[in-house]
């Protein structure tokens, strides 16, 4: 080149990933299951944009959060989503959730060698009405759980979910013991609790909060109805239920 | 590689280390003594870059016996080992310093207690019950957990010992073939054949 | 023969598809790929990045050892054990899995029930692990099908060995020992994604490795009873998590014996430190030597 800019040899690397902040969770309870994120999307020290979804309903009983970088997961979302229209039509059903979370793996494993960067949390209700949530790494190795949370602020947020899901390092009162699931409305309390405090604490996740309740057929929604911001996801409301539940976060 | 115990028992200290020096991929000697006698109570194992070793050791028990003929007692090891520490710790910040990693095993004779302490190059201290130096470790020390006992007669002492250097010549990749062993209790310090 | 003649034709309905794939753009792989449903014809397909050495780009991304800031961590940390005596085999796992020092998990299941006598553990990459001995299961059920007999420990392991040297070199990360029973009794072999494959009556493998051999090595011998020997695998994965940060949370205990695997309990680590696995004391050193002193004053005074 005239400018002489070919003139050195130049190191390049091709590096097709970045980080976009953020957190989401997920808790099991007894009958139901919830999935939350929050909006914020960054790069750096940039908000790119306040809203941009990071939990996506895949059927009226499966519920994924995705978490990492966002063209991945989207990516990613998009894939999950075709299978299961395959499925569909395949089957004319939708598919369990056990069996999305090891198409989930199959899915990531086969990029194995060039991974997605995501870190996804599967949350729904399983056959047997029970709420389950599944979490995973970029590669596919996964495991059912009762509450996880991923993300920029995974090490803020899972050490108090550990105390207040499984009571880690709490003492029973004297002739009582710790319940094994929580009701609903002590979930929701919780992981609004969670994301204020790790906007409060943590500087890309803010701007908004998105909560999927997924409630298993037949069972109360235990007073979801009446709760502020609302909405109702469902096909079928004689089946398992989905919920949205939107809150504003701080956007500082 | 070089590998060193030490383990206390009912009023004694036992130490081990290998005997042998290496330079490359060559065996130089296979008798050497890395267990110096500091004082009528006191040894020290030392481990760690060649020739600092034997200096170093030398220039603490030259010390240890010159503080004995100023004030016609010795140091006890408590005070022993505060004064070793120090030396590594003013060495470290010094021009050249010394890299050697020391067990040190003594025996109070004012108070009947075994002390052992663990030091390393950069003048960490600790006293321990029971303590190993370098890759041995890693397979002694939870051995140890489980079958060091503090009111150990020497004959189990030496039972433990030998499980220590049994494992370390059974999993180690370049196990030392030879130990040396040392004890110091009431009666003083001495070798012991195993 | 008629469908490998349709496969490479380059006229007829066939060639028709793959032509309209091609320039769709569509993956053949987007239907072999995923889900095992597919994989029993042959081995699954993985996309590659284009770059000119694959292995070193995966490398840059993943390897939290050679780079701490890489983004993608793949967990890594583990205890886990394996021996054959008079009794079976005893399996024994730790559960924590750490990304960095931060504990992803302390409720990873790394015995992996690859059917009703066949075990294999988790060290390394966790997916790897976890989707290669997934993998295996189905080659073993179809190889029961196909010959009206179980696969022998042997031959299940030497195909997961052959399996993983056949990707030798593209960084998949897995040490693992593959357990059960078959016609020759009890077996444990050694598995790893070097390529490496051993059979051995007592192995342990993972960040506490060393921790878990020093109380394993000096506590075995053949004959043991089925408790001592299920409590000497217990205790040995005790000591990896007290001495090895990477390990520890949980214990997982497994005893495969001549009618197939039985899991015998998970064992909370700082519950084993403090009471023990009945409640009649714990494992750990202070409180075991508690009261004891070395003092040795004369017994006059």
């Amino acid at each position: 080149m005239p400018d002489g800019s070919f003139s050195h040899p130049q190191e390049r690397q091709f590096n097709p990933y970045t980080e976009n902040g953020g957190t989401i969770l997920a808790i099991a309870g007894a009958d139901f299951s919830v999935v939350a994120g929050d909006t914020r999307q960054s790069e750096g020290y940039s908000i790119q944009t306040r809203y941009a979804p990071k939990v996506f309903r895949l059927t009226d009983r499966a519920v994924l959060a995705v978490n990492g970088f966002a063209a991945d997961g989207n990516m990613f979302v998009k894939k999950v989503k075709q299978r299961l229209e395959w499925y569909r039509h395949a089957h004319a059903k939708d598919m369990p959730l056990r069996a999305i979370a090891r198409l989930i793996q199959t899915m990531l494993y086969a990029q194995r060698f060039f991974p997605y960067y995501v870190y996804n949390i599967l949350g729904g209700i399983e056959e047997d009405g029970t709420g389950a949530v599944y979490s995973f790494d970029p590669v596919g190795s996964y495991e059912r759980e009762a509450c996880r949370a991923a993300g920029a602020a995974q090490a803020l947020v899972q050490p108090f979910l550990d105390n207040q899901i499984y009571f880690k390092n709490q003492q029973a009162p004297v002739g009582s013991s710790h319940p094994v699931h929580l009701p609903l409305q002590d979930v929701l309390s919780i992981v609004i609790d969670s994301f204020t405090s790790a906007t409060e604490r943590h500087i890309e996740v803010g701007d908004g909060l998105e909560i999927y309740v997924i409630v298993a057929k037949g069972r109360s929604p235990q007073g979801l109805e009446s709760i502020r911001n609302v909405q109702e996801l469902s096909t079928n409301p004689e089946g398992d239920r989905v919920f949205v539940i939107r809150r504003e976060l701080k956007k500082d | 590689m070089e590998t060193a115990f030490g383990i206390t028992g009912k009023g004694y200290v036992l130490i081990a280390s290998d005997t042998t020096a290496v330079h490359s991929i060559v065996k130089v000697k296979t008798d050497v003594d890395k267990i110096k006698e500091l004082s009528p109570f006191l040894l020290m194992a030392t481990s760690g870059e060649p020739g600092d070793t034997v200096q170093f050791a030398e220039y603490i028990e030259r010390n240890i016996r010159l503080y004995h003929i100023r004030n016609n007692f010795p140091l006890r090891p408590p005070s022993a080992a505060s004064w070793i520490r120090r030396s590594l710790a003013d060495s470290l910040r010094s021009r050249k310093p010394y890299s050697v990693n020391l067990l040190l095993g003594g025996y109070d004779v004012s108070t009947y207690k075994p002390h052992l302490y663990w030091m390393d190059y950069l003048g960490t201290l600790a006293e321990v019950p029971f303590a190993a130096h370098g890759y041995g470790s890693y397979f002694t020390l939870s051995l140890l957990d489980k079958y060091h006992d503090p009111e150990a007669t020497v004959e189990e002492g030496l039972a433990t010992l030998k499980r220590c250097i049994d494992e370390v010549s059974k999993r180690l990749v370049v196990s030392p073939d030879r130990f040396k062993v040392k004890i110091v209790d009431k009666d003083g310090v001495r070798e012991i054949e195993v | 023969m008629n469908t490998l003649v349709q496969r490479f034709s380059t006229t007829g309905p066939a060639a028709e598809i793959r032509k309209a794939k091609e320039v769709l753009g569509e993956e053949d792989d987007v239907v072999d790929v995923m889900g095992f449903g597919n994989l029993a014809s042959g081995v699954p397909k993985f996309s590659i990045p284009g770059v000119p050495d694959p292995s070193a780009f995966l490398k840059m991304h993943t390897d939290d050892f050679a780079d701490p800031s890489c983004r993608i961590k793949i967990k890594h940390g583990t205890t886990t054990l394996a021996f054959r005596f008079k009794g079976g085999v005893i399996v024994a796992v730790d559960s924590r899995a750490t990304a960095g020092s931060y504990i992803a998990s302390g409720t990873v299941k790394k015995v992996i029930e690859i059917n009703p006598y066949l075990l294999g553990t988790m060290a390394g990459g966790a997916a790897d692990c976890q989707y290669w001995e997934t993998y295996l299961g189905i080659q073993c059920r179809l190889h029961e099908l196909r010959n009206r007999e179980r696969i022998s420990v042997a031959a299940a392991s030497k195909y997961l060995s052959n399996l993983v040297y056949s990707y030798k070199g593209m960084g998949l990360s897995m040490g693992t020992m593959i357990c059960g029973w078959d016609k020759t009794g009890p077996a444990v072999y050694y598995v790893d994604s070097d390529g490496t494959r051993l059979k051995g009556d007592v192995f342990s493998v993972g960040s506490g490795s060393t921790f878990a051999y020093g109380v394993l090595d000096q506590g075995y011998h053949w004959d043991l009873s089925d408790e001592e020997a299920q409590e000497l695998g217990r205790r040995s994965i005790y000591a990896a998590g007290h001495r090895d940060a990477f390990s520890g949370n949980t214990i997982n205990l497994y005893h495969v014996k001549e009618d197939g695997w039985k899991f015998i309990g998970n064992y909370d680590v700082s519950k084993m430190h403090y009471d023990g696995p009945d409640g009649r004391g714990g494992y750990g050193y202070d409180l075991r030597v508690e009261g004891k002193s070395s003092a040795n004053p004369p017994s006059s005074a």
